[in-house]
């Protein structure tokens, strides 16, 4: 896996976010077009990780803030976070 | 100063166009019958067209979007400071510019420019016109989807879905059921006061400008058995969304967009929709649409 919390955080800027209920959507900035069957959708952690990685966070304080704030514990909080680094990691390569 | 010795009125979508030029302008025949009296004081967007094309140096502008694919190349978007120009290319030629188009920042003004050389200016002549109407719903609560809508005379069911998917079976097994087309392909769907409504756009052949309350929005594709699951919250709106036209080069358009169709998605019923292409479907929907 390539993706890492900091290049989530330089990839913010390059899509337009939406929450909806307690998941969000994601939608890329493009300049062309491209057919998609469906726009990105964020979980209700996925979307923490989303809302709380800034440019100096680190695996371990979005690890604990998700066991902070959602009743599971560390090992399913780091197996949240790289599901969602790899689901980012496809959306970007299908957009190449 | 220009002369515009002539003028056109169109009402789409409940949007009035209003479109002048010099010299005398040709409607491609679908636009016709959308044709109304000239009340141009009203006017939602106002096109002024003009004959032969200006030299306009696109490498000194920012390309911000093209939508081309590999056979066809149909237009590209540059930003002038506020001001958007849209190159659009012959659909028999990909190579030839038929038209310039310049659109100020209110999205209000558009100034179109046409190659009328081998004929009068054709002011819409596709692409143009469908971006046209597609920057006409920007600024207002309206969109325009790929989608082909049914009116039974109480509810339009729209059924979206790749080029492929079956829009136009749709259409056909529904008219075949004794239900109204509003059409099979190109829609705008508005906020109003009495809730969403769906309208018919010109297409290439004519038909009279229709209307609907929108009731349910089915996203279909090909299936060996009819089966439905209703949708709601995040996932119903990226999948209706993104079977939209879309121009997401801005933030603010898609911004406004998901804005739109967050609200959408909360007061129309949605559903992911496998079917089989004969009567069947009709009766299916029927029975377990909610």
């Amino acid at each position: 896996m390539t993706m890492d919390i900091k290049t989530i955080h330089s990839l913010k800027s390059k899509f337009v976010a939406r929450q909806v209920g307690n998941e969000m959507i994601l939608v890329p900035i493009t300049n062309n077009v491209a057919q998609m069957s469906e726009l990105f959708t964020l979980n209700e952690t996925a979307m923490f990780i989303w809302e709380n990685t800034t440019e100096n966070t680190t695996i371990e304080e979005i690890e604990k803030g998700i066991t902070d704030t959602f009743t599971i514990d560390s090992k399913t909080a780091r197996e949240d976070i790289e599901t969602f680094l790899n689901q980012i990691e496809k959306l970007i390569l299908n957009k190449r | 100063m220009d002369n515009w010795q002539n003028s056109t009125c169109l009402l789409i979508a409940e949007f009035l166009i209003h479109i002048v030029s010099t010299d005398e302008i040709e409607l491609e025949e679908g636009y016709l019958p959308f044709v109304v009296r000239n009340q141009s004081g009203n006017a939602d967007i106002t096109i002024q067209c003009m004959e032969g094309l200006p030299t306009f140096q696109f490498e000194k502008e920012k390309l911000v979007f093209e939508a081309k694919n590999e056979e066809q190349k149909f237009y590209s978007i540059y930003r002038n400071g506020e001001e958007l120009g849209f190159a659009i290319y012959n659909q028999q030629d990909k190579d030839e510019i038929q038209q310039i188009a310049l659109l100020d920042e209110d999205f209000i003004n558009w100034k179109v420019y046409s190659d009328n050389s081998k004929s009068k200016i054709a002011a819409l002549k596709y692409p143009l016109g469908p971006i046209i109407m597609h920057y006409m719903t920007l600024k207002s609560d309206a969109v325009m989807m790929h989608a082909s809508c049914a009116y039974d005379g109480s509810k339009a069911r729209i059924f979206t879905g790749f080029s492929g998917a079956g829009k136009s079976t749709m259409s056909k097994l529904w008219s075949e059921a004794g239900n109204g087309i509003v059409n099979d392909d190109r829609l705008i769907i508005r906020k109003r006061d009495s809730g969403y409504i769906v309208y018919n756009t010109p297409m290439y052949y004519a038909d009279i400008p229709k209307s609907a309350p929108l009731n349910s929005i089915f996203l279909i594709s090909h299936s060996p058995i009819n089966k439905i699951k209703k949708l709601t919250g995040a996932m119903a709106v990226s999948k209706v969304m993104a079977f939209s036209i879309q121009n997401n080069y801005d933030k603010q358009f898609i911004q406004s967009r998901l804005d739109f169709f967050s609200d959408l998605c909360s007061n129309v019923a949605v559903y992911e929709l496998g079917f089989v292409p004969d009567e069947s479907v009709v009766h299916f929907i029927l029975a377990n649409e909610t």
